[in-house]
């Protein structure tokens, strides 16, 4: 049951980003990961701010320079369905469609996708863990079968996101609204690592909140994909993904990325798999050299070491897959 | 020894300054309004900038089976604790309240979602469906009665959130695959294990929404 | 079944005597027009239309809303408990707690409240502290995190493994075991060893897995004066009834509980909880209903759960696939009670194959963890899980098919029983061979051998056999038909219909006898206040306890009507029967009189038939048994596994109802699956104890996407009529014990990698076929 907080449903962006701005003020898009959050005492809101009639945040749409807009209250389960994301930038769509339940998915928002707090169990839980102004990651010495294996420094936390490693390796940009200028950041500079600030998963200041996604036009031979491996069919997180965005031209590979979910705190590029692939054909032996390139610098927890065979199958089927 | 598992208590870090002045909410319990649905379901937003407090009872409506209800509610209940224990439509059940099985299920904007995780306030303008609201006066509808005819339930605790899923998936594709009726119901627990029973339902339901023609 | 707790509001009703024997039991039905068919519930329409009211639907005028506070830590002693804040808060009526105040109301109920309900020390995280009683749940909520509680944090043993160490903390004084082991032993295991062609030793380790009912653990009470109403959400009203009167010191006669629907138990709502007490005393100083409801959280912590068991077996087998020796050694908890941790754990080892020399010792120990409650099948599908995978080695390594291996050792006689009485009836051979036919399990096993060597998505098939200690039912059962004086149908019984049809197999027994339409029958069940003493609805034996009695009022009834009609129609009552609502002569076509115009029904209006369950057979057994198979498809690469089809092959005796039966099947697989491949309880062991996993989410109920929807559900339909007199056998908790061994032995089968530990996860199976391939 959860505490009581004050509300409000302002009308128009301006007006949110005031309210938003107070200490203690919190965002409601979906809110599946917000109510969640007040349920188990993660945080606390003061207030909580209705997007709710922020029409204009919503909706997908071509822009003219050629990107793709995705207005940041656009349903998870209205981007898994739209017709030109499923027919440009596959990898979304499938990362889409493989978030949480169908009713998650209809309700919970891409914005809110990208900007949901970690899914560690002592994060979520009784325990006052670092992340939550605590002096101890209890994962580091518990029970850390679903932590990371990269990227972890003081905290070991994964990013839970489907959605973010598929924008991520297509190149997105985030447009966000906020009490000074609005700002764009490209994908690449939005998420935090522990390394950085504990505290934190996102750039976002208070009262920020990010209005829209923006995909570049795909290049001529882009092929994309998002495979994840989870613990059973449906409402799980990833124990292991990979967004692909690869730019194949004359059967070989020209560029593109390569993106982990499962594996780190924030949503995880390797570029040692990108390196390995890089002008091949993704032959055989290359897609197995390329999944043990990134695991080189794994350093898995006492309970995660799994997850190191883990990325290399799926990392190798899925560069197996995306040549087919 | 003592272990330190400081954090580790909640409740014992609280403090009770947040909780807010109620004092006469027992005599607007049960003092729900229902109405006929007048025209659409048109919102009614508080106005931009204009604060419920915490320690406030709001108005709100709720346009539910096509009916309009009027309330008092906290902005932070939630639209099954309402549906349940405010308007008596128990037809939606309460299993997790934390959006994880599926039992509070009804259509919204006529999708499936989890009425646990949906504040009543959120839910304000927009048409909901329960599974009371599938009914023809006293007839069973169509999805309800594949349920029926298929066993697709046991303890049938879970069982109006499965109807309420499987509605959602025929509303949007009225003849789905096998693979498109798994997925649509992948949201909803049914802990006694009756899923496949649950398959065969959902399209039996197709079947007879197309028996009844437009009339389903 | 189960070991009995030592905690006294666990505690059994009094002993009910054993009503009377029917007046002679009636012949066996041989072939029945209704019974066996596949039927639709009769109480479908309130479940699908939402009109059904579950206990936690009930809504009363001014009810008030419970919540109970709980100890965070896994072991500590409470020092301090201050209500004061709590109390303070607009809308909260009542707070309870072991440090009092107590108002006048409670007081009596002092000692319950500090022995019993709020236990101190605190032995498990989830250990009720507090309570409270308010205007909503929210500000319910609001008071509970407003409880100011001081602990005494000691240490804690979080794991069963290590709860012997020398330096385990003692979550008792008397020490870490519950008991001394329980030894078993048949023939001389050292020879039979010494004769076995082949003998393999393995661990094997099943993970603790919680009920988590639908409907969460709770009720509604009510005080009418000296007059306590529940709405329990339980599977016998009568247990809470017994329970309840005996702590709050009441006579039965002035409890009441009603329990119509219930969203499901699985052996969890077997007994009263904390919350029924609670309920009650805080109804009783408020003066108001209450409705007390368990968080979802509160029920992984606090409401019971299969116990974690680690096993070591060791089998000898002869070349031609004669069993001659196992050697079983279990270790289990309950957490921090006795509360069975190796209940029923070595049953299947002693009982399901034939074998000369046994020897098995099993070890329950305490742990700072929620005690266990009888989970569907307590201990078989664990012993399951070894012995069915060791089965399967053992066929593997005598090159034999592994449905040869076990109709190689089919017994006719329980073993595990002293004086071997035999099996009323036993259908393993015919689970074993129906099955394996009707899935096809030979040329499965052949095209599974011919998939490439290198393919990295791989099949396999895998099958277990199963057997279920009890399932036979028993006395007391008491059932009331009536029938009114249109000829219409009452049904009047004491048992809980946990979702398994009972109602519906109930009014098909009636219709059968009576021949009237089972929806036509009206149906009073589960109700102290109205119905007869039934016993619990678990152990797999409502429908062979209740139907009996149950056909036997329905004979008794009709064995009225068919007097009332001799003396009206001047005939021998032998020559009359009961068709379709009009008595008619068998041996002259146009003598009959429908029962609206019998004369001594409508003179009393209602005739009313009771019948009662007759005893067992003595020197008898009666069991259920099982086999099923399972085709899977694995992905080395990434461990996943897809289940491509199940089967259920079952011999529960008749077939009551053709469609619940199967329904039964599938959720037992279902079940099962969640057992072997994604069900854990994960406990911080090596820091605070706490569970962290305590929510649907990070703790893994198979969803849609994790069952096949191929399941095939093969009635081995025999009726037992030496058992019972309507030859019915339970099905609810065999279906579920093979499922996960079956699942293994598909694993294995596919990639040549033996999961002795579940769950058979994408992250155990990667880890393990990263690992060194085990040999043939």
């Amino acid at each position: 049951m959860l505490p009581s907080f004050s509300y409000v449903r302002p009308a128009s962006l301006d007006d949110a980003v005031q309210h938003l701005a107070a200490a203690g003020a919190r965002a409601h898009a979906g809110g599946t990961d917000l109510i969640g959050c007040l349920r188990d005492g993660v945080f606390e809101a003061a207030k909580v701010v209705s997007l709710a009639d922020l029409s204009e945040l919503r909706g997908i749409s071509d822009s003219s320079s050629g990107q793709l807009r995705i207005g940041a209250l656009t349903t998870v389960a209205e981007v898994a369905a739209d017709p030109v994301v499923r027919e440009r930038y596959p990898a979304l769509a499938q990362a889409a469609a493989a978030v949480a339940s169908p009713q998650l998915r209809n309700q919970g928002t891409i914005g809110g996708n990208i900007c949901q707090r970690p899914r560690c169990w002592y994060f979520r839980g009784e325990f006052h863990c670092l992340r939550k102004g605590g002096t101890t990651c209890y994962a580091l010495a518990g029970e850390n079968q679903y932590h990371c294996i990269l990227g972890g420094s003081r905290c070991y936390i994964v990013h839970s996101s489907d959605i973010a490693p598929a924008l991520l390796a297509l190149g997105a940009t985030v447009r966000i609204a906020g009490p000074r200028d609005g700002r764009a950041v490209p994908l690449d500079e939005f998420f935090v690592p522990p390394s950085s600030d504990v505290e934190r998963e996102t750039v976002l200041e208070q009262g920020e909140v990010v209005t829209e996604i923006l995909l570049p036009r795909p290049e001529v031979g882009l092929r994309s994909s998002y495979r994840k491996v989870r613990g059973r069919g449906a409402w799980d997180f990833a124990l292991a993904g990979v967004a692909l965005a690869l730019v194949i031209t004359d059967g070989r590979v020209a560029g593109g990325r390569v993106v982990l979910s499962g594996a780190a705190p924030i949503p995880w590029r390797s570029r040692e798999v990108e390196e390995a692939i890089q002008g091949t054909a993704l032959e055989p032996d290359v897609c197995r050299r390329a999944a043990e390139a990134a695991m080189r610098d794994a350093q898995p927890l006492k309970r995660n070491g799994y997850k190191v065979p883990l990325f290399r199958g799926v990392i190798e089927e899925a560069l197996t897959a995306i040549r087919a | 020894m003592s272990k330190d598992v400081s954090g580790a208590g909640d409740c014992e870090q609280r403090d009770s300054g947040r909780v807010s002045r109620r004092g006469f909410l027992s005599s607007v319990g049960t003092g729900a309004l229902t109405v006929a649905a007048v025209g659409s379901a048109a919102a009614e937003a508080a106005p931009s900038g204009t604060v419920v407090q915490a320690s406030e009872l709001t108005k709100v409506a709720l346009h539910i089976n096509g009916r309009r209800h009027e309330l008092l509610a906290e902005p932070r209940w939630s639209l099954s604790f309402v549906l349940r224990e405010e308007l008596g439509l128990t037809g939606t059940k309460s299993g997790c309240d934390r959006g994880e099985c599926g039992a509070c299920t009804v259509l919204i904007d006529d999708v499936p979602r989890y009425a646990c995780m949906t504040l009543a306030v959120e839910a304000e303008g927009k048409p909901i469906v329960t599974v009371e609201g599938l009914m023809r006066g006293e007839e069973l509808g169509p999805t309800q009665q594949a349920f029926l005819e298929e066993d697709a339930f046991q303890c049938g605790y879970c069982t109006p959130g499965q109807i309420m899923a499987a509605e959602g998936i025929l509303r949007a594709n009225p003849d789905p695959s096998l693979d498109e009726v798994r997925l649509g119901v992948s949201g909803n627990l049914c802990r006694c294990g009756t899923y496949a029973h649950i398959f065969k339902a959902a399209r039996r339901a197709a079947e007879l929404k197309r028996e009844m023609g437009g009339a389903a | 079944m189960t070991d009995r707790p030592d905690e006294r509001y666990w505690e059994e009703g009094a002993d009910v005597p054993e009503t009377p024997a029917p007046q002679g039991d009636p012949a066996p039905w041989g072939t029945t027009e209704v019974v066996g068919t596949p039927r639709p519930r009769v109480d479908a329409y309130e479940r699908v239309s939402g009109s059904a009211i579950y206990p936690s639907d009930v809504t009363l005028p001014g009810m008030l809303y419970g919540a109970m506070l709980r100890c965070p830590h896994p072991h500590a002693t409470v020092r301090r408990v201050d209500l004061s804040a709590a109390a303070a808060l607009p809308g909260v009526r009542a707070v309870l707690s072991a440090f009092g105040p107590f108002d006048r109301a409670v007081a009596p109920h002092e000692e319950l409240l500090r022995d019993d309900l709020f236990v101190n020390p605190c032995r498990y995280e989830g250990e009720a502290v507090a309570a409270v009683a308010a205007d909503t749940p929210y500000i319910a909520a609001d008071a509970l995190r407003a409880i100011e509680v001081e602990y005494e944090v000691h240490d804690f043993v979080a794991d069963e493994r290590r709860a012997l160490d020398a330096d385990a903390p003692l979550v008792h004084s008397s020490g870490n075991r519950v008991a001394q082991p329980n030894r078993y032993v048949r023939g001389d295991v050292a020879q039979g060893f010494a004769e076995a062609d082949v003998v393999l030793e393995e661990e094997y380790r099943t993970e603790c897995e919680i009920h988590t009912p639908m409907e969460l653990h709770g009720c509604v009470a009510k005080w009418d004066g000296d007059m306590l109403t529940l709405w329990e959400s339980t599977q016998g009203v009568f247990t809470i009834q017994s329970q309840t009167a005996s702590s709050l010191s009441m006579p039965l006669s002035k409890v009441r509980v009603i329990g119509h629907y219930m969203g499901g138990g699985f052996g969890s709502k077997l007994r009263a909880g904390k919350y029924t007490l609670i309920a009650a005393l805080l109804a009783k100083q408020t003066a108001r209903p209450v409705k007390l409801f368990l968080t979802r959280e509160e029920t992984y912590l606090a409401v019971g759960n299969r116990p974690p068991t680690t096993m070591l077996l060791k089998a000898g087998v002869k070349r031609d696939g004669t069993l001659t020796a196992l050697e079983f050694t279990g270790l289990g908890s309950g957490g921090a009670y006795r509360a069975g941790g190796t209940s029923a754990l070595d049953f299947l080892i002693r009982d399901l194959y034939l074998c000369p020399n046994v020897r098995t010792e099993t070890a329950d120990v305490y742990m700072n963890a929620g005690p266990a409650r009888p989970f569907r099948a307590p201990g078989h599908p664990q012993a399951s899980w070894a012995l069915e995978q060791m089965l399967d080695a053992l066929a593997h390594a005598i090159g034999m098919d592994p449905t040869e291996l076990r109709l190689k050792n089919v017994p006719t006689v329980s073993q595990a029983r002293g004086g071997n009485p035999p099996y009323t009836t036993t259908g393993l051979e015919a689970c074993i061979r129906e099955g394996a036919a009707a899935f096809g399990w030979q040329e499965a096993v052949v095209a599974t051998a011919a998939q490439p060597a290198d393919a990295p998505i791989r099949r396999g098939v895998g099958m277990a056999a199963a057997l279920w200690v009890a399932g036979g039912g028993g006395p007391p059962s008491t059932a009331i038909v009536k029938v009114l004086r249109d000829g219409s149908v009452n049904l009047n019984l004491g048992a809980s219909d946990i979702g398994t049809g009972t109602k519906t197999v109930m009014a098909m027994v009636v219709a059968e006898e009576l021949d009237v339409d089972p929806d036509a029958i009206h149906i009073e069940h589960a109700d102290t206040g109205t119905t007869p003493y039934a016993t619990s609805s678990g152990g797999s034996k409502t429908v062979p306890t209740e139907s009996p009695a149950v056909r036997a009022a329905a004979i008794d009834v009709k064995r009225q009507l068919i007097a009332f009609a001799a003396e009206q129609l001047e005939v021998d009552p032998a020559t009359l029967t009961l068709r379709d609502g009009r008595i008619v002569s068998t041996s002259d076509p146009g003598t009959e009189v429908p029962l609206r115009e019998l004369r001594g029904l409508a003179s009393r209006g209602t005739v009313t038939g009771i019948g009662y369950r007759g005893p067992n057979p003595s020197g008898k057994a009666v069991n259920p048994f099982a086999a099923q198979f399972c085709e899977v498809e694995v992905d080395t690469r990434t461990g996943e596994v897809r289940i491509l089809r199940f089967l259920g092959a079952h011999d529960s005796g008749r077939v009551m109802n053709r469609l619940t039966y199967q329904n039964q099947v599938f959720g037992g697989i279902t079940m099962g699956i969640g057992f072997g491949m994604t069900e854990v309880r994960i406990l911080d062991v090596d820091q605070t104890g706490k569970m962290v996993n305590r929510n649907w989410h990070d703790y893994k109920l198979p969803t849609a996407l994790d069952v096949p929807a191929d399941m095939t559900c093969v009635p081995i339909d025999r009726p037992d009529d030496e058992a019972n007199t309507t030859g019915a056998k339970g099905i609810g908790e065999p279906a579920t014990i093979p499922t996960a061994a079956a699942v293994a032995n598909a694993v294995y089968n596919a990639t040549g990698v033996r999961m002795t530990d579940t769950t058979i996860d994408p992250a155990r199976l990667v880890a393990a076929l990263d690992g060194p391939r085990k040999g043939e």
